[in-house]
């Protein structure tokens, strides 16, 4: 593989919508964070420039681990993603199968009018793709296999933009396959029932709700900036404090606000937590011997922490979670509780 | 105007074409005329081309196509089959056209057909092979003749209650039993090897023409392309089928159209519709039509010497081309018409649906479904697996509106409907039978692709192939 095949996918990030760091998301997302410091929490443009931009954030070593993962993980992504399945053969499969049940027929309703298909299927795209990332997100956390992959995102001590993409590649797989299997079954559903009437609205290509969502301001989630939301919107969307939140080493953040735009999954199973004002939240996995640190941990780690939890090493690393008590017991996190 | 230009220089260029045919750098853009080049023909002819006999089979095969839809539903059954039979298995008569007739402005230069060629029939020329996609464990004949027997009984050629349209069945099996089957496991076969016809006798005695001249121009002529094709896009070959394009036509700028030499029939029509169609990515019209081109070239090219091995593999390999792309056109055939069924079923369990008249377009459409599935099991090829598993998700007739379908028939030929399948479930067998055209055929064009929006849609939508974790 050529490392300018790897560079150019690294820069097709910044000028694909599709993607959250698309540079248009980015610069609205910056104009975001100068509105909430200077006209909502009157801070000087200076000090809201200097809090934008905060060397101590961008330049971590936190941040740099970030970096070298993104462009790292272009290289695997480029050899793994045509291995997966697609949601073109889950769709297919599905499509397929539909035809054995006799309660609905092919094409149904394909009455319906194309601008109410058209908004059905937009909306169901967008719903079932938050929910399926609610509930593996969830799964990440509370099993302890998978865990041992997703710590990697959680030992991030400074947030970027680009933190949304430090993460250990198997979760990239399993991301992946999550978004092939929501979008194959509700492609093959609605072609089923409504048709070839079944489109997407979008605007430059995206779902228009994803545009909408990465438009307010979805690069801030993983930033120092902590926008809050009205109390009564906290529980519909999720707002970048409430998602800075989930990054918290505090033991009452832990296994909150999983939710990726849609703060309702949360609300219906427990886990919301609403943004607390002015409070300081320290990021990452402090305290936890566990936490992968260089970045050769970050890819290898999980793998030792998971032949521990098979082979039944765990008691001799759990006595050592124990040393610092203001962390949550390592064994919560590394058993499903659930 | 600019297309009046356009119009006018495409009669020009045609005309000019066959006076062209063969260029002094050996390149030929239409197919004929060719010179003699039989070295013991002592007579005057200066055109070793023929193949009006082929011509006469595909104005047979049009016209049979023609009386199987007029049936009274029993009143004229004696008679009109008597007609159909003189079609098929050929009259002492010399029978009218009665298709391609001259429509508007597209003057057809023949009215019947001993003035295309005398004595001709389709009878004997039709695969006699099995084919076991018909109840009955029939060979090819016999089905054409159960076919044609029942056509004759039935009203405008629909049997509603066993879901069978005659003129599309009896059409479409034959563009393969006799077309596609003659060509590619005859002429284009066994008759090129050395022993058979060679190069240096006349085709018969007396004839200006080589034995390989002869059989590669029948060849030629079950293609049923007009001798200018490869000046002209899909388009224009689809409006000469259609009868709408004189301009196009017209080659030798007559005023009307020689159906020896200037219309399109059956196989060529279909390959071009599907190259205008669909994914637009194929030029099956084309390159069947060029191997023809270059294959006849080859053959005049030995002068009347004996055709060399290097020669007669060379041709085999043109022959190749040309097969390997009519199988694609027919599987093309299957593809689409699977998906129009498809759809018509949809439709007919619509609200408010005029189901009768989604039906009768239903049974059009699977009859030339199973038409063309017929036709390409009518090959060299045998299609083995590929041709039992097609014919059971086609079944022997269509699901009907009560649910039950075709599964064999009785002994005095009456057909027996003892199975039903829900229509969902024959729905999913015609998807399947889509899917089974792309993995044995590689068709590409693809009309009526059920999948193709599922899958445009899939890609709108973009993989994830980069997590984006919160």
């Amino acid at each position: 593989m050529e490392i300018t095949e790897v560079f150019n996918s690294f820069l097709s990030d910044f000028i694909d919508p599709k993607k959250r760091i698309f540079l248009g998301y980015l610069i609205l997302s910056l104009g975001i964070a100068y509105l909430w410091l200077v006209v909502i929490r009157r801070t000087s443009l200076k000090k809201a420039h200097f809090q934008i931009f905060n060397r101590k954030v961008f330049f971590s070593k936190s941040a740099q681990i970030d970096y070298k993962i993104f462009f790292i993980n272009r290289a695997f992504s480029l050899f793994i993603s045509p291995l997966l399945i697609t949601q073109i053969a889950i769709a297919t499969l599905i499509y397929y199968a539909l035809h054995r049940q006799n309660i609905f027929y092919s094409g149904q309703f394909s009455g319906l009018s194309q601008p109410l298909v058209i908004a059905l299927f937009s909306v169901a795209m967008f719903v079932v793709d938050d929910f399926t990332k609610y509930f593996v997100h969830r799964w990440m956390h509370n099993w302890s296999i998978l865990w041992a992959f997703h710590k990697v995102h959680h030992s991030a001590e400074t947030m970027t933009p680009i933190t949304v993409y430090r993460v250990h590649p198997a979760e990239g797989i399993l991301f992946g396959l999550r978004s092939a299997v929501s979008q194959g079954v509700v492609i093959s559903i609605f072609f089923f029932l409504f048709g070839n009437a079944v489109d997407l609205y979008t605007i430059v290509g995206v779902n228009i709700l994803v545009f909408f969502f990465h438009m307010t301001g979805s690069n801030l989630r993983h930033s120092h900036i902590n926008i809050r939301y009205w109390k009564w919107l906290e529980y519909i969307f999720i707002s970048p404090a409430q998602h800075q939140l989930h990054h918290s080493i505090a033991q009452e953040h832990y296994d909150k606000n999983f939710g990726a735009a849609l703060a309702i999954w949360d609300w219906l199973f427990g886990s919301l937590h609403l943004s607390e004002e002015d409070k300081e939240i320290t990021y990452g996995l402090t305290g936890d011997p566990a936490a992968p640190r260089s970045i050769g941990d970050m890819y290898l780690k999980p793998f030792t922490d998971i032949l521990n939890i098979l082979s039944g090493n765990f008691t001799k690393v759990q006595k050592k979670m124990f040393s610092s008590s203001t962390e949550k017991p390592f064994e919560a996190r590394f058993w499903p509780r659930h | 105007m600019f297309k009046s230009m356009l119009k006018c220089s495409t009669i020009i260029g045609a005309t000019i074409l066959p006076i062209t045919a063969v260029h002094a750098g050996g390149h030929a853009t239409t197919y004929g005329p060719f010179p003699v080049t039989l070295q013991s023909y002592s007579g005057d002819k200066e055109n070793s081309v023929s193949y009006s006999g082929q011509i006469a089979r595909h104005v047979l095969h049009d016209s049979l196509k023609v009386l199987a839809g007029r049936g009274d539903g029993g009143a004229n059954a004696a008679s009109l089959k008597a007609e159909m039979l003189a079609y098929f298995s050929g009259s002492d008569k010399n029978k009218a056209i009665l298709a391609p007739l001259t429509k508007d402005g597209f003057v057809i230069k023949q009215g019947t057909l001993n003035e295309i060629s005398s004595g001709k029939n389709i009878e004997g020329k039709f695969y006699n092979g099995a084919m076991l996609a018909w109840p009955g464990s029939m060979k090819g004949r016999d089905v054409a003749m159960h076919m044609i027997e029942r056509a004759s009984v039935a009203t405008k050629g629909f049997d509603a209650d066993n879901g069978y349209d005659w003129a599309q069945l009896i059409s479409k099996f034959t563009m393969g039993a006799m077309a596609y089957s003659q060509a590619v496991d005859n002429y284009l076969d066994e008759k090129l090897e050395a022993d058979t016809k060679p190069n240096n006798k006349p085709y018969k005695d007396g004839t200006a023409y080589t034995g390989k001249e002869h059989v590669w121009d029948e060849g030629f002529g079950y293609f049923g392309a007009a001798a200018h094709t490869l000046a002209l896009s899909a388009d224009q070959a689809y409006g000469i089928a259609k009868r709408k394009d004189v301009a196009s036509a017209d080659a030798n700028g007559d005023g009307v159209i020689d159906l020896k030499t200037e219309m399109v029939f059956g196989p060529a029509y279909y390959a071009a519709a599907f190259d205008r169609s669909g994914s637009k990515s194929t030029n099956y019209l084309n390159t069947i039509m060029q191997s023809y081109v270059d294959g006849r070239m080859l053959i005049t090219s030995a002068n009347g010497a004996v055709l060399t091995d290097a020669q007669r593999s060379s041709l085999k390999s043109h022959a190749a081309v040309i097969e390997s792309n009519w199988e694609q056109v027919l599987a093309e055939a299957v593809f689409k018409y699977a998906g129009s069924a498809y759809k018509d079923i949809s439709k007919m369990q619509e609200d408010g649906a005029d189901v009768a008249k989604v039906y009768r377009g239903y049974v059009k459409h699977w009859g030339e479904l199973k038409g063309f599935s017929m036709a390409l099991q009518s090959g060299r090829n045998n299609l083995g697996e590929t041709a039992g598993t097609m014919n059971d998700l086609i079944l022997f007739g269509p699901v009907t509106l009560d649910n039950s379908y075709v599964t064999g028939v009785t002994s005095s030929g009456e057909f027996k409907r003892d199975k039903r399948m829900t229509w969902n479930d024959y729905q999913l067998q015609l998807l399947q039978v889509q899917q089974l055209m792309v993995n044995k055929f590689s068709v590409s064009s693809r009309v009526n692709d059920q999948l193709a929006d599922l899958g445009a849609l899939a890609d709108k939508l973009g993989t994830q192939s980069n997590a984006e974790t919160d």
